[in-house]
Formats: C-alpha cells, sequence, structure tokens
C-alpha cells in the first residue's frame, strides 16, 4: 500500500482571525513495510500531518493518494481506509470509554460490522499482541488497569482493525522508562512482522534505533527526508531547528571536533564501537 | 463543526468598545435590554438599531460575525414569530382560519418581538464578541461584590465561571480529538436514526467526562497548593478604574433610552 501526499496544505479556522496554516506543501510517499519516523519541533505541523493519513482531516490544498486514489475523492471508500490505515493518538488511553477491556477493543471491529466470534478472535489477538493474557485482562475495567497498561488496551484496539498501515503519535510519551522500552519493542515486533510504521516521536535515540527513513518537520514543511544516517550528518542544522541528536551521534562528532579521524554521522553504539576498535587496532600497528 | 459558535466567543482585536470597563460594558447591556423592551412601535427600534450597528463599527468586530450569533436561534426566532402572529388578539381582521385570526395588530407585534430578540442576541454577542472571558467575570464579580453583605457568594460564583469559561474551548479541543479518534476506529458519528446517534455519543461522552472529572480534580489540587482558600482578603493584579470613553459610552446610552421612551411616547 502506497501512501503519498501531494502538495498537501492544512489551514486551520481558514478565513477568521484564529486561522493559521499548519502545513503547507508538504510532498513526500511512503512504501509498503516503511518504518517512517516523523520528526519536528512542537507545532511543526506533525500531527496535523499524521491526520491527513487517514482522511480525518481533508487538506485544503492538494491531495493525499493512498494506492494512487484521492481519499477525498467522492464516493471513496472512507470506512476501508479506516481499517487499513489505523491511527493511535497521543495518549490514546484518554480514548477509552467501555465497560471491559473486552469490548472496548472489540469497538473498531465491531464498527466494521464483523461477526461476534471473528471480533472475540480479533480482541484476543490483539491483546496478546500488546502483551496482556486475554483470559486475565477481558473481564477488567478499562479504568482500574494501570498507565502503561491502558497505552496498551488501547493501541489493541487500533491492532484489532488489523491495519496495513500504523499512524502512531508518540507512542511512548509519558511512560516510565519500561513501559516505554516495552511499547517500542512491540511497535518493533509489528514493523517486523509487515506492518508499515509511521511515528511521531521526540525522541532522536529512537528513531535511531527503530527508524528506516526519517522525515524532519520545520515550521509546516519538510525540511529534510531520508534515512536517519543521512538525516544525522546535518547535526548542526537539527540543532538550529531545537531539535536534538542521538547520544552516540554527539559523542561521535565531539571526538572527532578533538581530533580522531571517525567517519562523519555514526549514530548506533555498536558502529561507533567498531570504528573506535579500527581506530585503536590501526594504533597499535602504527607503534609497532 | 464544533467551531462555528459565535454566542460567547471574543473576537481578539483592539478597539474603543474592546478597552471599555466591562462593568459599564455589563451595565451598557443591562440600559440596551431595557431600551429594546421600551421600544414601543416600529419607529423607536430604529435609534436602537443605529446604535448597534455603530458600537459594532467602532469595535472593529464585522457585523457579519454579530448577524452569526443570530443562527443557532433562527428557530426560536421563526416559532416565536408565527406563533405571535396566530394567537395574539387584535381588531384589523386580515386573514380568519376559523381556529384562529390573523390580525394586523398581530402580525406587527409578532414582528416587533422578532425583532427585539433580534437586537437583545446582537447587544449581548457584542459584549461578549470584545471582552474577554475572564475580564467579563471580573466585572460581573465586581459589579456583585456589594451583595456579599447578604452573604451572597459573588467571587465563588464568579471564580466558577472563570474556570467553566475557561475550560470550554479546553474541553471543545478533547471533545474533538477523542470524536477524531474513535472515528478512526470506524465510529459513525453521523448517520442513523435520533437512538443510533445518541448511542453513538457513548464513546465521545464517556472519555469527556472522564477527562473533565480528572481535570478537576487536578484544577482542584493545583489551586490549594498555592493556598487558594476562596475570596476573602484576596487582592487583584488588575484593578478596574472607569475612564472618561466609559462615561461617554453611558451617555451615549441614556441618550438612546431617551430617545426611544420619547419616539414610544409621542409618535
Amino acid at each position: 500500500m502506497q501512501i503519498e501526499f501531494q502538495s498537501v496544505t492544512h489551514t486551520y479556522q481558514s478565513g477568521s482571525p484564529f486561522q493559521a496554516t499548519a502545513i503547507r506543501n508538504v510532498h513526500f510517499s511512503v512504501q509498503s513495510g516503511e518504518f517512517l519516523a516523523l520528526i519536528g519541533h512542537t507545532g511543526s505541523g506533525k500531527s496535523t500531518l499524521a491526520q491527513h493519513i487517514n482522511g480525518l482531516l481533508k487538506p485544503t490544498e492538494g491531495q493525499v493518494l493512498i494506492d494512487g486514489q484521492d481519499i477525498h475523492a467522492p464516493g471513496y471508500d472512507k470506512k476501508t481506509l479506516r481499517q487499513k490505515v489505523g491511527l493511535v493518538f497521543q495518549y490514546p488511553e484518554h480514548q477509552l470509554f467501555e465497560e471491559t477491556v473486552e469490548k472496548d477493543v472489540g469497538f473498531g471491529p465491531k464498527n466494521l460490522g464483523l461477526g461476534e466470534e471473528e471480533i472475540a478472535n480479533r480482541v484476543q489477538e490483539a491483546l496478546e499482541k500488546v502483551g496482556l493474557p486475554y483470559n486475565e485482562f477481558k473481564e477488567k475495567s478499562p479504568f482500574e488497569l494501570s498507565g502503561g497498561q491502558m497505552r496498551r488496551v488501547a493501541m489493541a484496539g487500533v491492532l484489532a482493525m488489523r491495519p496495513e498501515v500504523l499512524v502512531l503519535d508518540e507512542p511512548a510519551a509519558g511512560l516510565d522508562p519500561m513501559s516505554r522500552e516495552d511499547m517500542l519493542q512491540l511497535i518493533k515486533g509489528l514493523h517486523q512482522s509487515g506492518t508499515t510504521i509511521i511515528m511521531i516521536s521526540h525522541s532522536m535515540d529512537d528513531v535511531a534505533r527503530f527508524a528506516t527513513r526519517a522525515l524532519v518537520m520545520k515550521k509546516g514543511t519538510v525540511a529534510m527526508d531520508g534515512t536517519p544516517a543521512e538525516i544525522f550528518l546535518h547535526a548542526d542544522e537539527l540543532e538550529d531547528m531545537g531539535l536534538d541528536v542521538p547520544v552516540i551521534c554527539k559523542l561521535n562528532n565531539t571526538l572527532r571536533q578533538l581530533g580522531l579521524p571517525l567517519p562523519e554521522g555514526i549514530y548506533e553504539e555498536d558502529a561507533l564501537f567498531s570504528a573506535l576498535m579500527n581506530l585503536w587496532k590501526g594504533g597499535e600497528k602504527d607503534a609497532q | 463543526m464544533l467551531s462555528d459558535m459565535t454566542l460567547g466567543q471574543y473576537y481578539p482585536v483592539k478597539s474603543t468598545v474592546h478597552s471599555l470597563d466591562p462593568r459599564m460594558k455589563i451595565i451598557l447591556l443591562i440600559l440596551a435590554i431595557v431600551a429594546v423592551f421600551t421600544a414601543g412601535n416600529s419607529l423607536a427600534f430604529l435609534p436602537v438599531a443605529a446604535y448597534i450597528v455603530l458600537a459594532s463599527r467602532l469595535s472593529n468586530v464585522p457585523f457579519k460575525m454579530l448577524l452569526k450569533g443570530i443562527r443557532p436561534l433562527r428557530f426560536i426566532l421563526i416559532f416565536t414569530v408565527v406563533l405571535n402572529i396566530f394567537f395574539l388578539p387584535g381588531e384589523t381582521v386580515w386573514l380568519d382560519l376559523g381556529f384562529a385570526k390573523i390580525t394586523k395588530e398581530a402580525v406587527i407585534t409578532a414582528i416587533h418581538y422578532g425583532i427585539r430578540l433580534i437586537l437583545l442576541v446582537m447587544f449581548s454577542s457584542l459584549l461578549t464578541l470584545t471582552t474577554a472571558p475572564v475580564t467579563l467575570t471580573d466585572g460581573l464579580e465586581r459589579l456583585l461584590s456589594p451583595l456579599a453583605k447578604i452573604r451572597f457568594p459573588a467571587h465563588e460564583m464568579a471564580m466558577m465561571m472563570t474556570i467553566a469559561l475557561r475550560f470550554i474551548p479546553t474541553l471543545l479541543e478533547e471533545a474533538d480529538k477523542i470524536m477524531k479518534a474513535q472515528s478512526a476506529r470506524g465510529a459513525d458519528f453521523e448517520s442513523g436514526n435520533l437512538l443510533a446517534r445518541a448511542k453513538a455519543m457513548v464513546p465521545l461522552l464517556v472519555p469527556l467526562f472522564v477527562s473533565a472529572f480528572r481535570r478537576a480534580g487536578d484544577l482542584a489540587m493545583a489551586m490549594e497548593a498555592r493556598c487558594y482558600h476562596g475570596g476573602k482578603g484576596r487582592t487583584r493584579l488588575h484593578v478596574l478604574k472607569m475612564k472618561k470613553n466609559d462615561y461617554i459610552a453611558l451617555l451615549s446610552m441614556a441618550v438612546l433610552l431617551a430617545s426611544v421612551i420619547l419616539i414610544s411616547r409621542f409618535l
């Protein structure tokens, strides 16, 4: 499934004194199987962009194409679109409403018009995927769970629709370190099993660890688009935009400034370690 | 869809009307209401209408915004006028339907009712459009504070109103977000009959209430943590003061009221 943005502009409350253009002339496409990270400072338009992917927001100008079809063309099947593109909002646990976890997770499949047995299967599958044993949790009220568990139930609610593309708006925000790591590993697992992932993130370390591609937003426009390695070459520009670079990237740059002949753009621990090992071994040889 | 409400919305520009004292603006609104109800014949509405047009010009608020406030009330408006046309008594019969008569007097009075309603909404919209909610409740609190002597909780009421107003945009935003989140899970808020639609609201209302209670709890805690203990002995950052313009505005309103009374009496 291919997602394509063609010169998309979105203006909120157009024509009123509160008018604000959130994204301007955004142009990019996403292929199946990618893990795309959306990065940007607060107010750079990431969330607005994300809400265009499943048609919740309509572009003021431009088009969003899914497999070559304009999703806002008359007669386009929005329901199927919502099933194919799952969207997990920031703090998704705030949308829980049912009496039991099972019913809440089953809300999406029920809206798809599936039969009861199929719904139960999907709920079980989705709950197991997010690491909550079905039998233990199905009868519980979602409001008596811990924050991390609530987040996972909300996530299961989207996964139960079996989306091909999963859009996540800061899925790890506000979680404790362990729940955070669990959440990221869960997303990584989903990516490995074939789901296309588009993740909004503030953490450059997460981007470095998981993304296959990163899109940097600046004041509503796409400032950079490339693999994490390509993006992190521009550490200075990122810092100018108020963004961070991964810790390893910073360390590498500092070592380079101190005069060590390390390659540019290293952002992974292993890569830096082997580069340093090479240097050290090389140094030993020179000494001999 | 939720941002389409003019009544009670603030229009943030600078103008003479915006900078008037909120207490004066509330008094002016009350006097304007008196003027609207004193107007006894068609001619008497002219100065009132002229006043609102002039005031809106001075306020830098587009006249369109004032008219938009009437839209949500259009059914009540039509209902009132139509009902009165049929059931008010009168002498000059225009049409006899058997169960009801349409008379000249009834038609004129009904139209007057309609005009009154429109003017009332426009005057109150002008107040809310030109006064930030917090300033407005501040003014209200000051106006009601003499009543504290008879144990009327003016400060508490104003604080409640301020908080309520403060949270309207927050809750609207929250509602919008939850609606989107449920739509992303295939929820349908727009089609179906009344019962189906009411049922569709459950996934929106439950999370909205949960978050409203959470916010209320957090806010109460935060206020207590900063030693809030009611209005007693509390000083304020912005002290309201009447200025020259306020008295000029009052004078203009007095002139309006006088002319409405005179026209109603003698023409």
